[in-house]
């Protein structure tokens, strides 16, 4: 793997155990992977987001040394790219469906993949029992894999990926296909082995809550390229921020004042469109002009002159929520501007 | 880039005892060895091996024909069979071995090791090849009952031991490197499967019947390759130094795979197979339209134009004798006789064949293969000077009872390609073949039974010794 030259005056801070500067991929003439930079900090939790095809299965392999970019470069723990046996012993990962050999107990899987690590077969076993503990599994130990239902499959995958000690974690769709409460057990978990372990973990997930509820931070991509990153509260932040006075909002009214709401809603100055989502549960969306900056007051916004409005008009209202106010509204807005 | 970037050698993250830890090739060979014989493939491939032999000694014991097939010949199906299983089973474990573990999604977990990929591949080519020793080991008793106390058990042993090892890794090692290269499993299935019958049918087929081309195409194959020394070797009395250039293109068929795989294939074991570098596309091009352009030579209508334009008079003064008129003996004897040539004429004669030949004189008897009745039947001689004489040993081993008239022909060798010749037939030996069968198969059924039974109960006694360590509760 050949480094940029242009990025290699880069420097990190000693938090920072992740560092992806430039990296592209193409499959023949496709772009995989268009320009991807990007950085984890110690005890971090960071969300990929992003569509089907959007580079995200690509940008892991090529972070976990299964695959080379065709440009640009990556360093894990100050190991560069160049040295990717190296950046082997310091990753963990759980790659999207993963495999189990059937014929094996627990104990003996985590132990020969610490004796690929280079532990005595002793030491493998005491630190495979450790690790099985660690993800509540050392009642199964001497279980067949065979035996073990999805969520526990998913479980031993984690303490595989925690055999070699690492400092980054990969975690690619973990919770894909565990009921409501494996996801729910099976994120706690990985977010109590990112504090206690102070490790870095990137967790490759469709689940927008997932990356909303656990992650600190969230690089979304669409079409292989990335389209927002920082904190989550960042992001969602920076979007909203950006919709501010100009974009979508949506009103729950009383059933039986739905019609009254629409009478009102279109009426009002500065709406654009206004459409009945739901009429048995009152949901209202509401659609704005487009108004240019300069014209904009600050002290009161334009969400705040329509619920004016509507409460002028004696319009109970029960609920309102603007478009942009959630991951998964800012996930579907900027990966929509991508695929158009 | 590299003013930043530490040189990793002094920094461990890991607390790897490394100082007591195993090579990775030997982890890899040992965990693939409890896959593929703990609730794998290869004990119930071994398994339907040994039945396979099994039966074979079972028909060779009842089938009265081939009951009378001479222990030397016996001994050289057997063997010949066990290795094409066994190369067979290697070439399966083989094709499998990268491809299934990508389908089963459970090798990009190794490949995510710090283990280098040539390990992987080492010992994943150990294990496949692990079911050889077994395979062979049950193959000796089913070789000495077949042999019956001939001398032939010994040799047998020694160069199927030999060639079946060699062939046996290199088929192992076609098989990875076919997986290796394979978009699927299915597809590395298909290819493997296709590879053996393309070196399996030609090696079961008669190489001269083809020319030139069509030996050498013979010869080119290693499986051929083996099959002829073995029968020269084990069954005609021919010595090593006379047949040893045969063992040539399985030996170099074994450096070619394992090199291959070794050194080239293996470092650059990929998640993802398929999509060969265009290189090798090209190689593969080549090798084939060679294949094909070869096969068109090799075909018996191109390599020989055969004309009988005129026939050339040959001398009348050679002469064949016998040293035997009758001769009553029992299915499954040994007949040894000789042959005199003689040239009876003024001048030295042209360079000379004698073939035998044997004419059951029952018009409703069965046909005479003469192939099972004798390992050499032609046999040729330097031209004789005037006068001069050259006696011949023949061996017939009797396999049908019967009335049978055995004689041999002298032919003068032709002079030009499109000339030819007048034979001569020597006084025939009246042979009376009384039956008896030689296999007991009482004495084989055991043999027959008894072996794969026994590989049933050790799997068995393994399931159980492997129960008893482990859990066996439900999620």
């Amino acid at each position: 793997m050949k480094g940029n030259g242009q990025s290699a005056k880069v420097t990190q801070p000693s938090t920072q155990l992740l560092l992806a500067n430039n990296l592209q991929k193409y499959y023949g003439p496709r772009p995989a992977l268009r320009s991807l930079s990007f950085s984890l900090q110690k005890g971090h939790i960071l969300g990929f987001l992003g569509p089907n095809g959007a580079g995200k299965t690509t940008a892991i392999r090529i972070l976990t040394t299964i695959l080379e970019p065709d440009q640009g470069y990556y360093m894990v723990d100050d190991i560069s790219s160049d040295y990717p046996e190296q950046i082997r012993r310091r990753i963990g990962v759980l790659p999207e469906g993963l495999g189990f050999p059937r014929h094996i107990t627990g104990i003996e899987y985590l132990t020969y993949f610490g004796q690929l690590y280079g532990y005595s077969k002793s030491d493998a076993r005491v630190n495979s029992l450790r690790l099985l503990e660690e993800v509540g599994l050392q009642q199964r130990a001497k279980s067949l894999i065979g035996t073990f239902s999805h969520g526990m499959r998913q479980r031993i995958g984690i303490a595989r990926a925690l055999v070699n000690n690492p400092v980054v974690v990969f975690l690619d769709e973990p919770t894909l296909g565990l009921d409501p409460r494996g996801q729910q057990e099976l994120l706690t978990l990985i977010q109590r082995i990112t504090r206690e372990r102070n490790v870095g973990v990137i967790l490759c997930s469709h689940a927008l809550s997932e990356i909303e509820g656990y992650c600190d931070d969230v690089v979304i991509m669409s079409s292989g390229q990335v389209v927002a990153q920082g904190s989550v509260a960042d992001v969602v932040g920076r979007v909203q921020q950006n919709t501010l006075n100009q974009k979508t909002f949506r009103i729950r009214t009383s059933p039986d004042a739905v019609e009254k709401a629409l009478e009102v809603l279109k009426v009002t100055s500065n709406v654009k469109k206004v459409t009945l989502v739901n009429e048995t549960d009152g949901w209202l969306r509401v659609e704005l002009e487009n108004i240019p900056e300069t014209s904009l007051n600050r002290k009161q916004p334009l969400s705040n002159q329509i619920l004016q409005a509507l409460i002028r008009a004696k319009v109970p209202i029960l609920g309102f929520e603007a478009v942009s106010g959630r991951l998964q509204d800012v996930f579907l807005e900027l990966t929509e501007e991508i695929i158009q | 880039m590299n003013s930043i970037t530490k040189h990793p050698s002094n920094k461990s993250v890991t607390n790897a005892s490394t100082s007591r830890a195993l090579p990775a090739w030997w982890l890899v060979f040992t965990r693939e060895l409890v896959d593929l014989w703990i609730g794998g493939k290869a004990f119930n491939l071994i398994l339907i091996y040994s039945i396979l032999l099994g039966v074979m000694v079972y028909v060779y014991s009842f089938n009265t024909e081939l009951s009378l097939i001479p222990p030397k010949e016996a001994v050289y199906e057997m063997l010949k069979n066990a290795m094409a299983v066994s190369m067979f089973v290697g070439l399966i474990i083989g094709a499998d071995s990268l491809s299934g573990e990508r389908e089963r999604a459970t090798l990009e977990s190794v490949l995510l090791t710090p283990t280098s990929r040539q390990q992987i591949v080492v010992g994943k080519f150990l294990a496949g090849a692990s079911s050889w020793p077994l395979a062979f080991i049950i193959a000796i008793p089913f070789l000495y009952v077949l042999s019956q106390g001939d001398e032939v058990l010994g040799p047998a042993i020694f160069w199927g031991a030999v060639t079946g090892t060699v062939m046996v890794l290199a088929f192992t090692g076609l098989g990875m490197l076919i997986s290796c290269w394979s978009s699927s499993n299915k597809v590395s299935y298909f290819v493997s499967l296709g590879v053996y019958v393309l070196l399996l049918v030609p090696a079961e087929l008669p190489g001269k019947s083809a020319g030139a081309a069509g030996q050498f195409l013979q010869w080119i194959n290693p499986m051929a390759g083996v099959n002829h020394f073995l029968s020269k070797h084990l069954v005609n009395y021919r010595t090593l130094a006379e047949f040893w250039t045969w063992l040539i293109p399985p030996a170099v068929s074994f450096i070619i795979i394992l090199g291959l795989l070794f050194l080239y294939a293996g470092p650059r074991l990929r998640l993802e197979g398929g999509r060969p570098s265009k290189l090798w596309v090209r190689v593969s091009r080549a090798l084939g339209l060679a294949v094909l352009v070869i096969s068109l030579i090799a075909s018996p209508g191109v390599s020989l134009a055969h004309t009988f334009d005129e026939l050339q008079p040959q001398a009348s003064d050679l002469q064949i004798t016998i040293d035997m008129e009758y001769k009553q003996v029992k299915t499954g004897d040994k007949v040894e006789f000789n042959t005199t040539v003689t040239n009876a004429s003024a001048q030295d004669s042209p360079p000379l064949i004698v073939a035998m030949n044997i004419i059951n004189l029952d018009a409703s008897g069965d046909v005479v293969d003469p192939e099972d009745w004798s390992p050499q039947r032609t046999q040729y001689l330097e031209s004789l000077t005037s006068g001069d004489a050259a006696e011949l040993h023949w061996i017939i081993n009797t396999i049908l009872e019967g009335d049978y008239m055995v004689y041999m022909v002298l032919i003068p060798a032709p002079g030009t390609a499109t000339s030819t010749s007048q034979p001569v037939a020597s006084p025939g030996i009246h042979l009376t073949v009384a039956p008896f069968t030689r296999l007991n198969p009482a004495g084989v059924l055991p043999y027959a039974i008894g072996i794969p039974g026994v590989i049933l109960i050790a799997i068995l006694i393994m399931y159980r010794i492997r129960r008893r360590s482990i859990d066996m509760g439900g999620p």
